[in-house]
């Protein structure tokens, strides 16, 4: 049995396990990723001989990673899935975990779930053509297996990280039709001018000023209040990319305009990974400018089943330095919990820090939450699928809310007509349907709730089950 | 058409495994998605419908990336590395 079981080694995780380890509790960390490092520090393989990746602007993220992974009271799990919280008759609690082989289950007093975020799926006619892809999946294969994702590519979404995934791509050579970024770019301005309110939290920011000087220097259009609004394609020929030109709330004004591309990266915000806060029950609330679902926690970082702990990008989306500073909280809070009290000078770093990021993160969520609304409008046409792997139509989801009155909720509308039953479990659906139920009853989105999160969050082969009996 | 390619740095030895019976180059420390993307496969596996797919999230949440390897079912590309003699196919009906 170890002391504390930690759920995710990107910066929120890492942090959290070294302030136990240092705290002399003894941790274990799993991840699904080969290395330690979360989604924004994720780094070339070993193989490829470099133990680092480009982290700038985090200057700090060098030292966590080595001090993580060189702390003896750590031990790691990667290539690893947490597929399960349990709890025994005893009352213990246990991870379920999966090698894609074999299961295990792992003992802890405490867990702490840093499970990060992942892309925001949006719904639009062609999104699921060979091609298409989350801004995410087009910077990792760049930043960690140094592959480039197509000769020519569009860039679309609302986010600052767009830029710089823009900017990444043109240094690695690649031709990009066009940048579509659905805000104005006063939105950007006013970013810069919020810099010096925030010292010490200025980085993604920074970084999408420098980035906009490398999109001019290659000459790239970079369409502002332009929205993605379909992908169609002939054979094998190319990408044929619809952006239309959007007013201030994002509703089209115009006709479209089509680029050509082999690749179209999307990116217009981030959606907190909760399935397992879900699944183990812990409650969830509504914040749309921090990515949606957010677990609910108390000041230490604690949720309501009290040996369950969050931090990072699950409270919601406030990117690096806010989930490094929230791993350094609760893993002094969870250290307290366990009778192990901190040095002061620690826990003053921490919460300034804290503090610091909590303001950055305001700023960053206000300007750059995604109009979810006109989004989904994005969805209606009735053949356009909404759900990926079962491939539930608008149409379908459409009849089904028409059919019944009383269909007001996400959950009802997975029962009604399959969407969200496969396997990736309804976390590419259940925004888009979520939003769809609202717009055809005519009331808020966070109204319809979310689905519920069941034992395996994701599909793990049968025998990885039978295992857990052991 | 897809148009992937590896950039022009250090990688691991190579590693050759098949996709469909054909046989794949690779490079140790490449997850199998790098790999198919790189041989320009058009599809990791189809839909219901016969729909192809290809990688969409590359971070082991959508599952658009699944293959068979050696027998086994669901298995995500881009959380795989790929391993000399791997036998890989298409995950069909996802
Ligand atoms: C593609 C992408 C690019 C980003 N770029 C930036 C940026 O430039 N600047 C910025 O400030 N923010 C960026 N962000 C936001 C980013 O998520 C955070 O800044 C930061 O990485 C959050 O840290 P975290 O520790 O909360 O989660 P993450 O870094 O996301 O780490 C979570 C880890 O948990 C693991 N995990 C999740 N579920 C399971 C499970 N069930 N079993 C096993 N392992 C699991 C994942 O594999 C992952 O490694 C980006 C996010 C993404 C997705």
């Amino acid at each position: 049995m170890h002391d504390v079981a930690i759920v995710g080694a990107g910066p929120a995780g890492m942090a959290g396990a070294l302030q136990l380890a240092r705290a002399g509790l003894s941790v274990v960390v799993i991840d699904e990723q080969a290395r330690a490092g979360g989604q924004i520090f994720r780094r070339p393989p070993e193989e490829f001989g470099v133990r680092h990746g480009q982290y700038r602007p985090y200057g700090w993220a060098r030292d966590l990673i080595e001090d993580f992974e060189e702390h003896p009271l750590i031990e790691t799990r990667f290539r690893q899935t947490v597929f399960g919280i349990l709890r025994d008759p005893e009352g213990q609690i246990s991870l379920a975990v999966s090698d894609g082989q074999r299961g295990t289950r792992i003992k802890a007093r405490r867990v702490l779930l840093a499970t990060g975020a992942y892309d925001m799926p949006v719904a639009f006619p062609g999104w699921t053509l060979p091609g298409v892809m989350t801004a995410g999946a087009v910077q990792s294969l760049l930043k960690s297996q140094k592959l480039l994702a197509g000769r020519q590519i569009v860039v679309a979404g609302s986010h600052p990280i767009q830029l710089i995934l823009a900017a990444q791509l043109l240094e690695a050579g690649a031709d990009l039709a066009a940048i579509a970024l659905a805000r104005d770019l006063p939105g950007f301005l006013e970013m810069a001018r919020t810099l010096p309110a925030i010292p010490g939290n200025v980085s993604i920011f920074t970084e999408a000023l420098r980035a906009m000087a490398v999109i001019a220097r290659h000459r790239v259009p970079l369409l502002r209040r332009t929205l993605i609004s379909a992908v169609e394609q002939t054979g094998e020929g190319p990408l044929r990319i619809s952006l239309r030109k959007v007013d201030a709330q994002w509703r089209p004004v115009g006709t479209a305009r089509e680029f050509e591309a082999d690749v179209l990266a999307l990116g217009y915000g981030f959606t907190p990974s909760t399935e397992l806060a879900r699944q183990a029950g812990c409650a969830l609330s509504w914040h749309s400018a921090g990515g949606g679902w957010t677990v609910q926690h108390d000041d230490n970082f604690r949720t309501g089943v009290q040996e369950i702990f969050v931090a990072g990008e699950q409270t919601g989306v406030a990117g690096a330095g806010r989930a490094h500073a929230e791993g350094l909280v609760a893993g002094q809070a969870i250290a307290h919990s366990l009778g192990v009290g901190a040095d002061p000078l620690e826990v003053n770093r921490a919460q300034a820090l804290l503090k610091s990021s909590e303001r950055f993160a305001g700023v960053m969520q206000t300007m750059f939450e995604p109009n979810r609304t006109a989004l989904a409008d994005l969805s209606h046409h009735s053949a356009t699928v909404i759900c990926r792997c079962e491939e539930i139509t608008s149409g379908q989801l459409e009849d089904a809310l028409t059919c019944n009155p009383f269909l007001t909720s996400a959950s009802a509308a997975k029962l009604e007509c399959r969407t969200g039953m496969g396997v990736c479990q309804g976390r590419y659906c259940e925004g888009t349907v979520a939003a769809r139920i609202a717009m055809h009853h005519n009331t808020q989105i966070a109204q319809a709730g979310h689905f519920n999160a069941h034992l395996p969050v994701k599909p793990v082969p049968l025998g990885a089950y039978g295992d857990l009996d052991h | 058409m897809a148009n992937f390619h590896r950039l022009p740095v250090a990688r691991g030895r190579p590693v050759r495994f098949t996709f469909e019976g054909a046989p794949v180059d690779s490079f140790a420390g490449e997850t199998l998605a790098t790999a198919l993307l790189a041989a320009q496969v058009g599809a990791f596996g189809h839909t219901r419908e016969g729909n192809p797919r290809l990688p969409f999230c590359n971070m082991g949440t959508c599952f658009d990336c699944a293959v068979q390897v050696d027998g086994r079912g669901l298995v995500r590309a881009c959380l795989t590395d790929v391993v000399e003699g791997m036998v890989v196919n298409m995950q069909e009906i996802k």
